[in-house]
């Protein structure tokens, strides 16, 4: 058994009543202590997701595998269905057309997505019934026709017709050739 | 890294699978029609140019929307066929002539033949095929001439074979004649150039 000490009591009851003396910088250093620690985890999945996307971190990658993905990044680049397999020149392709009594005639097709405003004709110095333009094009088949004072449509008497015609305007086309 | 790798990519390819901004030319009621045509085409790997071009064809002509809808659906299924004809491999350019020369009543078989024998682009070729049936050339008379001389003549060849001949069925000649003749003439002509380039590429003597 354990029998109490009276004196011993007495000792640590006045120890434990003395007044602590707490140094001065002792909150600034808790305060910076406290300020350290993470910051408690709140707002749900949604900041926990983006908590965890901004975070750095430190991807280790085998020189093969960043080729790989290097690869991958410059054939999606690159890549494009309606983009021909190497790039084409363009040759510059002079179109004429013969119209008295117009005031403005404009060359509109393929090239030009057929907006009307794109490429306008100009007259000629010499002849003031002929109307020229000259546009570079890629080898291809275009289809074209001249528009004259923004309402009457003109197929090129000197190109072959285009064949499907289905919107009841004439069109030509002109095929520029690579080789 | 990955996921802006991933980011990244999915970027890239949005502008190509969007709805192209030249359609809104098209009215509120061809819009859309066209945009799933045009998304159909590039789903299954066909050049959607065409398509976007004939529909803004259509729109400038003032065409009425069943008319544009109908053009450019029928234009995607020649496309489609002529993909069956040339391969996987053929152009978008091809593609289009190949589709141009089938709905003037060229058969896939001589667009697959085409596709064998000559190993530069097909373009030309079938542009030119294309327009002597449409100058009144019978088409089997058309396609036997461009596949006689398609092997070894240049496009700029080919391009004025085919101004000899429209000279000639302008001048009278019966078409059919016409073709036939422009073909020895320019298979002839191609002969001459190729010894001629042979003789150029043989060692002097000392």
């Amino acid at each position: 058994m354990f029998e109490p000490d009276e004196e011993l009591i007495g000792r640590v009851v006045r120890q434990l009543r003395r007044p602590v003396t707490v140094d001065a910088g002792l909150d600034a250093r808790v305060m910076e202590q406290i300020g350290r620690l993470p910051a408690r985890r709140t707002g749900g999945p949604v900041r926990a997701t983006w908590r965890w996307i901004i975070r750095p971190r430190t991807i280790r990658l085998s020189p093969l595998g960043a080729l790989a993905i290097a690869a991958v990044f410059v054939a999606v680049v690159l890549w494009r269905p309606d983009r021909p397999s190497r790039p084409a020149s363009a040759r510059a392709f002079g179109f004429v057309v013969v119209a008295p009594r117009a005031a403005t005639v404009s060359l509109v097709g393929d090239f030009n997505d057929w907006d009307a405003a794109r490429t306008p004709m100009q007259r000629t110095r010499k002849d003031e019934s002929v109307w020229t333009a000259v546009i570079p094009l890629t080898p291809g088949r275009y289809r074209y026709a001249f528009l004259v004072d923004g309402v009457a449509w003109l197929a090129d008497p000197a190109a072959p017709a285009a064949r499907d015609d289905e919107f009841g305007a004439p069109s030509s086309v002109v095929t520029v050739g690579g080789s | 890294m990955i996921l802006l790798v991933a980011a990244t990519l999915v970027a890239l390819q949005a502008p190509a699978q969007g709805i192209d901004p030249r359609l809104e030319r098209l009215d509120s009621i061809t819009r859309p029609i066209v945009a799933a045509l045009v998304d159909s085409a590039r789903a299954a790997a066909l050049p959607t140019e065409p398509l976007v071009q004939r529909a803004l064809e259509g729109a400038t002509k003032r065409a009425p929307a069943d008319r544009i809808v109908a053009a450019v659906r029928r234009l995607a299924l020649d496309l489609g066929h002529a993909r069956d004809a040339l391969g996987p491999t053929a152009s978008p350019t091809e593609l289009g002539a190949a589709a141009a020369a089938l709905r003037a009543g060229a058969h896939p078989a001589t667009l697959t033949e085409l596709r064998r024998i000559r190993r530069e682009s097909l373009t030309v070729p079938l542009a030119v095929l294309t327009d002597l049936v449409g100058s009144g050339v019978p088409v089997d008379s058309a396609a036997a001439a461009v596949l006689s001389l398609a092997a070894k003549t240049r496009d700029a060849d080919l391009v004025e074979f085919r101004r000899a001949v429209e000279r000639d069925i302008a001048l009278g000649a019966p078409p059919a004649s016409a073709t036939a003749a422009a073909a020895a003439v320019t298979a002839e002509a191609t002969a001459v150039q190729v010894n001629a380039g042979a003789r150029q590429q043989r060692p002097g003597r000392p």
